[in-house]
C-alpha cells in the first residue's frame, strides 16, 4: 500500500511536473521559441562578423607587380618564386602565389602579377589595391626614353589613387632589363620620372572632370610650390636595378639580388 | 606544316611550345598581336586571325585558364586545323588533369608539361586523316544508276505534276539516251541528283503518293518554317511552266514560225507607255501645291519577305526554347533550381544562351549597334565556356558580371589620353599641335571645336582655328563669332599681348587641304601652340568628299584626328566609322596610314541612359573617347568615365 501510494505520488508528481512544464511552454510558447532563435541568430552573426574582421585584418599582405606591357613582370614573378626561366606571353589575367622571403624572419606574403595591358590594368588594380603592402613597379630600362610619358602616367594614376595614398605602401621601382647595353641606370630613370611627374601634376589637375561631375584623384603629389621629388612622398620609395633575363637567359640566374633584399625588408 | 603551336596560361606563362622545322622566327610577336587585337578587344567571336604572312587559330580553355594557339602560313589552307586544336585541347586536359586542378599560379611553374610525343602523334593522325580523302571522280553514264533503270520508272509522278511536264521529262530522257558519249557525265550527274528525290516514289500508286506528300507537308509545318519559303517565291516555278517547243515540220513552213503577231501587241504596249512617260514630269512639278506628300517607303514586297523571314526565325527560336523548357520541366523544377545554385558546375553554351539573348536585347535597347551587341555576346560566351562557377552564383549573375567586365575593358583607353601633356611636348619642340575634326553633317564639330579651344586657352595655350569648311553657308562666320567671344572672355592682355584665339580663313569655295597647310605654316611662324582644323560635314557614302578629307589628312599629317559622333546615333555609327577609316586608309600614300585617333562623343546630355553609342564607336575603332560634349555652352566639355557609362548601360 505504501508502495502503491508512493508510486501514485510519484506518478502524480511527474505528471504534474510535465503538465506544468507543458503549460508553461504553451503559455509562453511564442516568446520562448523566439528567444531561442534570436539567441542562435546572434551567435551566428557574431561569428560571421568576427570572421570578416579577421579577414580584413589580414588584408594588407599582398605585393603587386605593376608596369607597362612587356616590361618583364611575368618573368620576374617566375624568377622570384622559383628562380627558373620560362617563356612568357602577354598576360590576360593576374597570377598570384605565396612568396617566402629569404631572410631570418622568413615571412610570407602574396605576390600578385598584374597584367600590364591598358584595358586590364585598371580593373585588376581596383581589385587588389586595398590589399597592397608594397608595390613593385617594373620599368623597361632599355626603351624608357620612348615610354617615359606612359610610365609616368601609370605611376601617377597609382600614386594619386585615394586608397593607395591613404595606405602609403612601399614603392619599389625595379629598373628591369639591365642586361641590355642600352639600359638606363636607376638614377637617370629616377630623375626623368621626377621631371615628368612634375609636369603631370599640372596637366592632370587641369584635366576635364568626367561626365557625371566626379573629379579624378584629388591627391596632390609632393609639395606645392617645389619641384616634385620622390622623397616628398609619404611612401618609402626605392629605385633598384635588376635583370629578370640574367646574363645567360635560360641557363644562368637572374640578377635580382638587390630586388630580393628589398623585398625582404618589407 | 604548322609553323608553331603554343600552349600557355592566361597569366602569360608558356607551358609547352612546338616550332616547325625550318621556322626561325619566334612566335612571341604574332601571339602577342593575337592577344592584343582579338582577345583583349573582345573580338573572340571568330577564332582565326591573320598577322603578316601567318594565320593564327586559337582556342580558350576557361576551366583551367589556358590558351591554345596554332600558327601556319596564310597561303596554305589546312582544313584539319580546327579539329586538331580541339583534339589537342582534350588530350592535354585529360593527361594533365591532376596538375591543372591545383590552385594558384605555381601549378604552371612547378610542373613540367612534356607534351611532345602526344602532340606529334595527334599531328600525324590529323594530317593522315586529311590526306585519306582521295579526289572523287565523276561517274560515267554507264556507271551511273540511271543507265540501270527503265525509262518508265523515271517518269515523274510526284506533287501533282502535269502530264506536259511528264512529257517534257520523257523527251529529255529520250534525248539524253540518244546521245551516248561526250557530255554524258555532266548530264548524268545533274539528272542523278534530281532523280534521287524522285526515285523514292518508284512503284507507288498516285493516292499513296498524295498521302505521303500530305504527311510530309504537315511535318514540315510543325518542324521548321524554312522549307515553306521555296513554295512562296514564284521564281522556281517559272522553268517548269515553260512548255517544250515542238518542231513538227522541222521549221520548213516559215509562216508557222512567224510570231510577229504576238510581238506586235507587245510593241504597241511599249508605245503606249511613252506618252505616259512624257506626261509624268509635268504632273510631278504641279503637285507641290498644297500639302506635302509623305515620305516614300521601300517596295512592299521586300518588307513582306523580310517579315516572313523574321517570323520563320521566331518560329524556329520559339520551337527551340519550348524544347528546352520541356527538358527543364521534366527534370523536376525545384530540384533543378537547387542544383543550379549549389555546387560547382561547368558553364555550357546552352546554359548561357537564354541569358545572353536577354542581354543582347537589353544592349540593343540601350542603343548599342545590333551587330556589335551580338559580337560582344559571342565573345563573352567564348570567354565563359567551360568555366567553373562558384557556389551560390547563378548563370545569370556570372554572365552579367563577365559582360560588365568586358564592357569596361572596351571603354578603357588603349593608349595614354592626355592632350595637355602632348601639347606641352609639341611646344617644347617648337611646332604647333594640330587637331583635325571630321564627321558627318550636323554632329557638332564647330560647337565642340569652340569648347575645346576654350579649355585650351583656359590652360594658357594660344589657339589658331583653321576654317577649312569652305562649303556650308555661314561656317566661317560661325567660327569668327566664336573667336570674338573667346577673345572677350580671355582678353589679349592676359596672354602677353597676343590674342588667345585667332581665325585663319580664306573664304568659301577654296580647297580645304590647301587652307590647312597654310594655316599650319602660319601657326609655326607666329608661334601658336595648337591648330584646330574644322572640316565640312560629309556623308560616309559620298566618295569624292571622302577622298578630299583623306587628302587633307594625308597631306597635313595632323597630330590628332578626331572623329566627332553624336550619342544619338544608333546602328549608323558602325557604318560611319568603318567607311571613314576605310577612306583614310585607301587614299593615304604611306604604308602606315593615319586613321582616326580618337572620338568626340557629342550631345551626351540628350540621351538619358541609352549610352550604347559609346560602346559601338570604341568597339569598331579601338580608339578612346577623348571628349564628351554635354551641352552648348563653353564649359560643357567632359572626359569619359568608363565605370559610370557601363553602370548606366547595365541598369535595368
Amino acid at each position: 500500500m505504501d508502495e502503491k501510494l508512493h508510486l501514485d505520488l510519484d506518478d502524480f508528481s511527474e505528471e504534474q511536473f510535465m503538465e506544468s512544464f507543458l503549460k508553461e511552454i504553451q503559455s509562453e510558447e511564442a516568446v520562448f521559441i523566439i528567444g531561442i532563435f534570436v539567441a542562435l541568430a546572434l551567435v551566428i552573426l557574431t561569428i560571421v562578423f568576427f570572421g570578416n574582421f579577421w579577414g580584413t585584418s589580414k588584408a594588407r599582405n599582398a605585393v603587386l607587380l605593376l608596369g607597362l606591357c612587356d616590361s618583364g613582370k611575368t618573368l620576374l614573378f617566375t624568377r622570384l618564386l622559383l628562380g627558373k626561366f620560362v617563356r612568357t606571353q602577354t598576360s590576360i589575367t593576374e597570377s598570384s602565389a605565396t612568396y617566402k622571403t629569404k631572410n631570418d624572419r622568413s615571412s610570407s606574403w602574396t605576390l600578385i602579377d598584374v597584367p600590364g595591358h591598358e584595358s586590364l590594368r585598371v580593373q585588376i588594380v581596383e581589385k587588389y589595391k586595398a590589399m597592397a603592402r608594397a608595390i613593385v613597379f617594373v620599368v623597361d630600362s632599355s626603351i624608357f626614353q620612348k615610354d617615359v610619358r606612359d610610365v609616368a602616367e601609370f605611376l601617377y594614376s597609382i600614386l594619386t589613387d585615394n586608397i593607395v595614398a591613404n595606405n602609403a605602401p612601399t614603392l619599389v621601382v625595379a629598373c628591369n632589363k639591365q642586361d641590355i647595353t642600352m639600359a638606363k641606370s636607376a638614377k637617370l630613370i629616377q630623375q626623368q620620372l621626377e621631371k615628368e611627374l612634375n609636369t603631370l601634376r599640372l596637366t592632370r589637375s587641369a584635366a576635364l572632370s568626367s561626365q557625371d561631375g566626379a573629379v579624378g584623384g584629388s591627391v596632390y603629389l609632393g609639395k606645392k610650390g617645389k619641384d616634385f621629388e620622390f622623397s616628398q612622398l609619404p611612401n618609402r620609395v626605392e629605385f633598384i636595378e635588376c635583370s629578370a633575363h640574367g646574363s645567360k637567359r635560360e641557363d644562368g640566374d637572374a640578377d635580382i639580388d638587390a630586388l630580393e633584399k628589398c623585398l625582404a625588408k618589407i | 606544316m604548322l609553323d608553331f603551336f603554343a600552349i600557355f596560361s592566361k597569366g602569360g606563362i608558356v607551358l609547352w611550345c612546338f616550332q616547325g622545322a625550318g621556322v626561325t622566327e619566334s612566335f612571341t610577336g604574332p601571339v602577342n598581336a593575337l592577344i592584343r587585337s582579338v582577345i583583349l578587344q573582345e573580338r573572340s567571336g571568330n577564332n582565326s586571325f591573320n598577322h603578316n604572312a601567318l594565320s593564327l587559330k586559337y582556342k580558350l580553355d576557361n576551366e583551367f585558364e589556358l590558351v591554345f594557339v596554332v600558327g601556319f602560313q596564310k597561303i596554305l589552307t589546312l582544313t584539319y586545323v580546327d579539329k586538331f586544336i580541339d583534339d589537342v585541347q582534350l588530350h592535354f586536359r585529360d593527361r594533365y588533369k591532376n596538375e591543372l586542378e591545383q590552385r594558384g599560379a605555381l601549378k604552371f611553374l612547378l610542373n613540367d608539361f612534356e607534351f611532345g610525343d602526344d602532340f606529334h602523334r595527334l599531328l600525324r593522325e590529323a594530317e593522315y586523316g586529311n590526306k585519306a580523302k582521295a579526289p572523287v571522280f565523276m561517274r560515267t553514264f554507264k556507271e551511273s544508276e540511271k543507265s540501270k533503270k527503265t525509262v518508265k520508272s523515271m517518269i515523274e509522278t510526284k506533287d501533282g505534276d502535269k502530264s506536259k511536264e511528264q512529257g517534257g521529262k520523257k523527251s529529255k530522257n529520250a534525248k539524253k539516251e540518244a546521245e551516248s558519249g561526250g557530255d554524258q557525265a555532266k548530264a548524268a550527274s545533274q539528272t542523278a541528283s534530281k532523280k534521287a528525290v524522285e526515285n523514292g516514289n518508284e512503284g507507288l500508286t498516285p493516292e499513296e503518293i498524295i498521302l505521303q506528300n500530305r504527311a510530309k507537308f504537315i511535318s514540315k509545318q510543325l518542324g521548321g518554317g524554312k522549307p515553306e519559303k521555296p513554295s512562296k517565291s514564284p521564281k522556281p516555278q517559272k522553268p517548269k511552266g515553260k512548255a517544250n517547243r515542238v518542231w513538227d515540220m522541222s521549221g520548213r513552213s516559215t509562216g508557222h514560225l512567224d510570231y510577229s503577231g504576238t510581238n506586235g501587241n507587245n510593241s504597241s504596249d511599249a508605245q503606249n507607255q511613252d506618252p505616259d512617260a512624257t506626261v509624268e514630269p509635268l504632273i510631278q512639278v504641279d503637285s507641290m501645291k498644297g500639302d506635302l506628300r509623305g515620305v516614300d517607303y521601300e517596295s512592299s514586297d521586300d518588307d513582306e519577305e523580310e517579315e516572313e523571314e523574321v517570323q520563320e526565325e521566331e518560329k524556329v527560336v520559339v520551337a527551340n526554347t519550348n524544347k528546352k523548357g520541356a527538358k527543364r520541366g521534366g527534370f523536376g523544377g525545384m530540384f533543378g533550381m537547387l542544383k543550379g545554385l549549389v555546387g560547382s558546375k561547368n558553364l555550357t553554351q546552352e546554359d548561357m544562351e537564354p541569358v545572353l539573348d536577354k542581354m543582347r536585347d537589353h544592349l540593343i535597347a540601350k542603343n548599342v549597334a545590333a551587330e556589335i551587341a551580338s559580337q560582344l555576346c559571342d565573345s563573352v560566351a567564348k570567354k565563359l565556356e567551360g568555366k567553373v562557377m562558384g557556389t551560390f552564383t547563378t548563370v545569370a549573375s556570372t554572365v552579367k558580371q563577365a559582360l560588365q567586365d568586358s564592357l569596361v575593358q572596351i571603354l578603357q583607353p588603349k593608349r595614354r589620353v592626355d592632350i595637355l601633356r602632348d601639347v606641352l611636348e609639341a611646344r617644347a619642340q617648337r611646332k604647333p599641335f594640330v587637331i583635325t575634326f571630321c564627321g558627318v553633317n550636323g554632329v557638332g564639330k564647330s560647337t565642340n571645336l569652340a569648347k575645346i579651344s576654350y579649355w585650351l586657352i583656359e590652360n594658357g595655350f594660344t589657339v589658331l582655328i583653321a576654317a577649312c569648311d569652305t562649303f556650308r553657308a555661314g561656317a566661317v562666320e560661325q567660327l569668327r563669332t566664336h573667336q570674338r567671344r573667346l577673345n572677350s572672355l580671355h582678353p589679349p592682355e592676359k596672354h602677353g599681348g597676343q590674342p588667345a584665339v585667332q581665325l585663319f580663313e580664306k573664304g568659301y569655295g577654296k580647297d580645304a587641304a590647301g587652307i590647312a597647310m597654310e594655316a599650319i605654316a602660319f601657326a609655326r611662324n607666329q608661334g601658336f601652340d595648337v591648330v584646330l582644323i574644322d572640316t565640312a560635314g560629309r556623308m560616309q557614302d559620298n566618295a569624292p568628299l571622302m577622298t578630299a578629307l583623306a587628302k587633307l589628312i594625308a597631306v597635313n599629317t595632323p597630330d590628332l584626328v578626331l572623329f566627332v559622333g553624336e550619342a544619338l546615333v544608333g546602328n549608323e555609327a558602325v557604318d560611319q566609322l568603318v567607311k571613314f577609316n576605310q577612306a583614310l586608309a585607301d587614299h593615304s600614300r604611306t604604308d602606315k596610314p593615319r586613321l582616326i585617333d580618337g572620338i568626340v562623343l557629342t550631345k551626351f546630355d540628350t540621351i538619358d541612359d541609352k549610352v550604347g553609342a559609346a560602346i559601338s564607336m570604341t568597339y569598331i575603332t579601338g580608339q578612346p573617347i577623348v571628349f564628351v560634349g554635354t551641352g552648348q555652352t563653353y564649359s560643357d566639355l567632359r572626359s569619359l568615365n568608363a565605370r559610370a557609362v557601363v553602370s548606366a548601360l547595365m541598369k535595368a
